[in-house]
Order: structure tokens, then C-alpha cells, then sequence
């Protein structure tokens, strides 16, 4: 077991050749109208002519967030020092605590480029429903409500098409290396 | 318990009305895992973040959102996208529910980035946990679960 555990955990860690391989089984994506943390209206088309990478989460978020975004970020660095600028995106899944003002503060922090998205409560749904992603409020602690939330990463192609996702918890690295893949 | 875990790991929403036909059908077995204690080494090595000795940090790890995988028999780890519905609680809490039980299951594997991937359509049968690491590792972590829970539990035995 030792032996296979490691073996594994050495493929997945490193990845495989970075081929698209099967067809996404499933269609996601789709058309989204949202406020950015500077106030401004933002939809899907506003990120045309751009690669993406896209995450659903909150400021918030103790859990998978504090995994993701952080290296959603860092692949976005590596990626932009192979010379491929792509634009991280955050929706919330938390738009009582995650207001523009709220994002404002807590997106520089997460990444410089970040677009940081909220919006009304049935905006948001459309475009969760649009990537297929499930949110809910699963309980409380001391800062507010705490949120269970797809969290896969959904590379965006220029022009809104979604390439592939990605695990979260995949090295930044591995991020970087499979959105390459589809930018060449 | 049942209800906070619905749909915590909400990989994405149900699929089988948009499976394609692309996937290749395979019956495995293997251990449902969290994936990111085990990806990450941030707890430990990878066989003290299986079995046992791990559950209950995965199931804070899936109910908070970290995708579950497939630690297969055959060596190969799994990124789950969709396990099937509950009908009895409107679906979604098999992803905690099922952290690091052994189970064989009918599935479509998609392949994609290197990374392989199953939505499963059946799961026709569940060991439980067999893979019984805390006889060797104890609670990984520890703090997973409090000394004064674990001084009870021993102290009833």
C-alpha cells in the first residue's frame, strides 16, 4: 500500500502530459451579470480576448478557499511569467458579507489582478447554475455563516469558452502547466 | 449531521441528464479519500492520511469543500465529480458520509489534463472502513478530534 500510495500521489503531484484528453462530460459555462468590487458591472463578455480562471468562494472562507485562491494566484503568477496574462476571477458564493466594498478590501490581498464578483442573490445563482456549481449554507460561527461550495477552477478561454477544470487542491504549478497546454 | 454535509463538496451539479458518451465505463474499487490531506502532505505522509486514522479530518476537509477522489486498488487516484443521488435526503451528503469507506463502483472514467475522473452511477457495494490506520498512526491529526473526546471514548472501552 505504502508503495502505491506513493506512486500516486507522485503522478498526481507531477501530472501527465498536459493533453485536454476527453471532452468535459458535461456543458458548463454560460452568461453572467455581476458587480465587481470597484462597483462596476461585469459580465462574461468583459473578459473576452483573455484567458481565465475562474473559482467560486468567499472572502471569508476558511476552508477550500484558503486553499484555492491562494494558489489560483500563484499559478496565475507562473503564468504570467511564461508570458501568458490571464485573468483570475472570484465569484462569491456570500454576497451579504461579500459586498463591493467588502471585495474592495479583501481582493488586493488575494491577488492584484483579481476580479472580484458579487451581486444579487439570483444573479449569483444563474451564473452557479451556469458553471454547475452547488452552494450552501451548511452552519454558523463567530464571523457568520460558514458555506459548502463547488470548488473546482474553471479555465475560460478567450473568448468565454470553458477549456477545463481543475482540482483545487493541484499544485500551482500543475495549474499553470495545464492552461498552458491550452493556450498554445 | 446528514443535512450540514449536503451537497458540501458540491462538485458540480447533477450530470447524468448530460453525461456524454465519451466516458469509458469501468467498475472499480478503492477508498474514498480526501484529497487534499493527501495530495498536499500537509498531515502527514499519504498512508497516515487514509483509513481510519484520518476520517475524521476528511470529513471536515469534504463537508468544507475539498473534492473527494477514489484512492483506487489499482494504485490510480480519481477526482469524483458526481456520486450518486440520495434520494432520501435529496442528495449531496454520500460525499461526506463516504469519506475513506472502500467501495466498488460502476462509473464513467473521463480522462482529461492527466488527471483521470469518474462520475459515479452506481456504487454496488461499501466494506466500510477496513483500512484501519489508526492502529498505527493514531488521529491524524490529532487535534482532529479533542483529548477529552478521545480520553471518553478509550476510557468506555
Amino acid at each position: 500500500m505504502r508503495h502505491t500510495a506513493c506512486l500516486a500521489l507522485a503522478v498526481a503531484l507531477s501530472g501527465g502530459p498536459a493533453l485536454a484528453g476527453s471532452p468535459l462530460p458535461f456543458d458548463v459555462g454560460g452568461p453572467f451579470e455581476l458587480t465587481d468590487q470597484h462597483g462596476d458591472t461585469r459580465t462574461d463578455e468583459s473578459y473576452r480576448g483573455k484567458p481565465a480562471l475562474l473559482f467560486f468562494g468567499y472572502a471569508q472562507c476558511q476552508s477550500i478557499c484558503s486553499v484555492a485562491l491562494p494558489r489560483m494566484a500563484e499559478a496565475v503568477d507562473l503564468l504570467d511569467e511564461a508570458g501568458a496574462e490571464v485573468q483570475p476571477i472570484l465569484i462569491t458564493v456570500d454576497p451579504a458579507r461579500d459586498t463591493p466594498e467588502a471585495l474592495a478590501a479583501a481582493a488586493p490581498d488575494m491577488h492584484p489582478r483579481l476580479s472580484a464578483l458579487t451581486g444579487s442573490d439570483a444573479a449569483l445563482a444563474a451564473a452557479r447554475k451556469s458553471y454547475r456549481v452547488e452552494s450552501k449554507r451548511i452552519g454558523e460561527d463567530v464571523d457568520g455563516p460558514i458555506y459548502a461550495h463547488g470548488s473546482f477552477i474553471y479555465l475560460l478561454g478567450p473568448d468565454g469558452e470553458v477549456l477545463s477544470l481543475m482540482p483545487p487542491v493541484l499544485a500551482p504549478e500543475r495549474m499553470a502547466e495545464i492552461t498552458l497546454g491550452y493556450l498554445k | 449531521m446528514r443535512i450540514i454535509l449536503t451537497t458540501a463538496l458540491a462538485a458540480l451539479l447533477p450530470l447524468s441528464a448530460q453525461a456524454a458518451p465519451t466516458g469509458e465505463r469501468v467498475t472499480l474499487r478503492g477508498e474514498l479519500i480526501d484529497t487534499w490531506c493527501y495530495f498536499s502532505g500537509v498531515m502527514g505522509g499519504p498512508d497516515a492520511v487514509v483509513g481510519s486514522a484520518h476520517h475524521t479530518c476528511a470529513m471536515w476537509c469534504a463537508a468544507g469543500g475539498i473534492p473527494v477522489g477514489m484512492l483506487g486498488e489499482d494504485g490510480e487516484t480519481y477526482m469524483i465529480l458526481k456520486l450518486p443521488d440520495d434520494d432520501e435526503s435529496a442528495g449531496g451528503d454520500t460525499f461526506v458520509e463516504l469519506t475513506n469507506d472502500t467501495i466498488e463502483a460502476e462509473a464513467l472514467l473521463y480522462e482529461r489534463d492527466g488527471l483521470k475522473y469518474l462520475v459515479v452511477s452506481e456504487i454496488t457495494s461499501n466494506e466500510g472502513i477496513p483500512n484501519r490506520t489508526h492502529e498505527d498512526f493514531g488521529v491524524i491529526p490529532g487535534f482532529a478530534i479533542p483529548d477529552a473526546v478521545v480520553d471518553k471514548v478509550l476510557g468506555a472501552e
